[in-house]
């Protein structure tokens, strides 16, 4: 098995092996299955792949392996109490206000992308400042090892690098999502099909058939 | 009169003795799995109906039918192709024509006894695997696992120095199934709960459908397409495409039909960008057959094996455009737990993979019988029975399933949508009835082609042959 790199886009077969492959093509008795089956891909099948792998990511990236922590509704816990707030009639317009105050008031676009794909009710943020506010007290895990369920709060089920204090990070690593691991698998089967093809006879080689 | 070669010596046996024998069997299940979804879904269109005994309760006889017709019919089909088809291919004889038929025997007796067990309520609870963990070890011991190991030994045999596309899948398939049988029944064994139960109960559905039905089914239209229109495949490179993107991403997304469970959220991403890419295994096998049809759609109108394969490669459109973007979290959440997704089951089950397995059933019987068909008008009969009542069912649950998502959404008191399926209840009773009544015709029309269809001259398909009867 040679491989030919001089012009992997025709072919990475030598000479010799296609003509091995054309020969066995030719000599093959399938019931005329597959004699001269050596047709290129045509282009809309490989337009409409790329557009499915493109669909694919697309079409799932707001649920892109990410859980909502109890850090990201600090500033709501810290709104909820305040004048501006409290003057309000209804739970709808104290949450606008508050989610509103929270989006402009948040320091990155990381942290906006992710307000904006984990709303919150008022009722829920109700029972999730108690919570919140007990966890800002103690110091073992920082807010954002904390994972927001509905109206609850719970330790995060990541085991994490160990920190200096001995304790382990429950903290959601950047690499750990699905889209991460995504782009690696459909990288490794892109990659596999390519050599694969490009390692049978160009598809301008016809096998002989008698 | 099949019973005779279970002693006879293995050269003794002819050619096709088991592909004949799990040919009938297959028809047979068929026959009983339609007439019991026939019966489950009169229970649902009139509830008044058959009440007071235990045994007949919906919840009996659901899985009874789902069973009935995916170990029944669709694996016996399976199994009547590949001991036709994979000899075929590989230019030789079956590796054991002997063990063929002992495999079909033990089908036949380990499923109508796992399938009484069900029917009494003997069961694991788990959808798709309900058997009780005995049966599931007679499934992938004294079944899958012989029909594997005859059909890689058949290949392993073979005198052609290639292999060809279904035998790449049908050899593949026979083995990855039995993995999935063990490790999907998994929960049963070692008493697993919870989440992993329900994970582990999932995959197994996802990949009975991904490894098994889907691709066989796919692997059956490899070969009858070519050899039916006489076009060669269109492209082989477009073949392997399919069979290792099914590998890759069929494999993968199990979790696609838990999003709303606390499953680990990258594996939910993971499978829910996996599961719109099972798009590319799809695209290349419509496109690669509709290809190879070039010049010969004529055939379509023509021939009823043809026009079965052809249906069901239409049906696939659908059928992966619903797979690949119902799983996706927003389509989901509307959809999921509805009538929709029981059409769409219907749609892998009885519409893309059934109209390839017949049309199979149809051919390799004549072949194997050398006779050829009994009757066109009933097989003509039978397509559009199945097709019509299919369809029908199809529709109407579809939509049963978007008024179900909308009740669900909009918080309608249950007995409000209850109200609103039962047309469609009722749609759905007379589509199913429609496809039974035509799967006894062919029972009929297939043992009377056994019996009296014309012989068809060696070396001659009967489909060559004018139409004498």
């Amino acid at each position: 098995m040679a491989w030919k790199m001089d012009n992997p886009l025709y072919s990475l077969s030598d000479e010799q092996e296609q003509q091995e492959i054309l020969k066995m093509w030719g000599e093959e008795r399938m019931g005329g299955l597959i004699h001269p089956a050596n047709n290129r891909l045509p282009f809309a099948l490989t337009f409409l792949i790329a557009l499915i792998i493109l669909t694919a990511f697309m079409l799932t990236m707001p649920i892109w392996g990410q859980r909502p922590t109890a850090a990201i509704y600090q500033t709501h816990v810290e709104l909820m109490n305040s004048p501006e707030v409290q003057k309000l009639a209804t739970a709808e317009e104290k949450m606008k206000y508050i989610n509103t105050e929270a989006y402009n008031r948040a320091p990155d676009n990381a942290l906006k992308g992710q307000l904006e794909r984990h709303p919150i009710d008022w009722y829920d943020l109700q029972n999730l400042a108690p919570h919140i506010i007990e966890l800002q007290k103690q110091t073992k895990y920082p807010l954002d090892n904390f994972t927001v369920l509905g109206d609850t709060v719970v330790l995060a089920n990541f085991e994490g690098n160990f920190r200096a204090d001995g304790v382990r990070e429950r903290k959601q690593p950047w690499w750990d999502k699905g889209y991460t691991i995504d782009v690696f698998y459909v990288s490794y089967y892109c990659l596999w099909m390519i050599i694969m093809i490009k390692r049978l006879p160009h598809f301008s080689k016809k096998p002989v058939t008698t | 009169m099949l019973f005779k070669y279970l002693s006879a010596k293995n050269e003794d046996i002819p050619p096709g003795s088991a592909a004949i024998f799990f040919g009938f069997s297959a028809i047979f299940w068929f026959v009983v799995g339609t007439g019991l979804g026939s019966f489950n879904a009169a229970k649902l269109a009139f509830p008044d109906f058959v009440t007071g005994t235990e045994l007949f309760a919906f919840g009996h006889m659901r899985q009874v039918h789902v069973l009935a017709v995916i170990v029944g019919w669709i694996s016996m089909a399976f199994a009547m192709t590949m001991m036709y088809m994979t000899p075929a291919l590989g230019n030789t004889r079956m590796w054991s024509e002997k063990l063929g038929l002992w495999t079909a025997l033990l089908w036949n007796v380990g499923l109508s006894s796992a399938l009484i067990s069900l029917w009494i309520g003997i069961t694991s609870g788990r959808e798709y695997s309900d058997f009780a963990w005995p049966f599931d070890l007679v499934i992938l011991f004294g079944v899958i696992t012989p029909l594997c190991v005859n059909v890689i030994m058949t290949i392993a045999h073979r005198r052609t120095q290639g292999i060809y596309i279904t035998n790449w899948f049908f050899g593949a398939c026979t083995f990855m199934v039995g993995i999935v049988l063990l490790v999907g029944n998994s929960p049963e064994y070692f008493h697993l709960t919870g989440l992993s139960e329900a994970y582990l109960t999932w995959w197994n559905a996802h990949n009975l459908l991904g490894l098994w039905i889907t691709p066989v089914a796919a692997a059956i239209a490899y070969y009858t397409i070519p050899k039916l229109t006489g076009n060669p495949l269109y492209s082989h490179r477009i073949g392997h495409m399919h069979f290792w993107s099914i590998v890759v991403f069929y494999s993968t997304p199990a979790s696609h039909h838990l999003m709303s469970s606390p499953l680990p959220e990258w594996l939910k991403s993971f499978a829910s960008v996996e599961g719109v890419l099972i798009l590319i295994p799809a695209v290349a096998f419509v496109a690669n057959i509709l290809l190879t049809m070039k010049g010969k759609w004529s055939m379509f109108v023509e021939n009823m094996e043809v026009k079965f394969s052809i249906t069901g490669v239409f049906l696939a459109i659908p059928l992966n455009m619903q797979g690949g973007f119902q799983q996706t979290r927003s389509i989901n959440w509307f959809i999921h737990g509805t009538g929709w997704i029981v059409a769409h089951a219907h749609l892998a089950l009885l519409g893309m993979s059934t109209f390839l397995e017949i049309a199979a059933v149809y051919f390799g019987l004549q072949q194997m019988l050398k006779r050829k068909l009994y009757s066109l008008a009933l097989a003509n009969f039978h397509y559009w029975f199945v097709l019509i009542g299919f369809c029908t069912y199809w529709i109407s649950m579809t939509i049963a399933g978007l008024i179900q998502g909308a009740g669900k959404v909009y918080e309608v008191p249950y007995i409000d949508v209850v109200i609103a399926e039962h047309p469609y209840m009722i749609a759905r009773w007379i589509g199913g009835t429609m496809v039974f009544t035509g799967n006894l015709v062919w029972l009929y029309n297939m043992w009377m082609t056994a019996r009296v269809g014309t012989l068809v001259p060696d070396g001659r398909y009967a489909h060559e042959l004018a139409y004498e009867r």
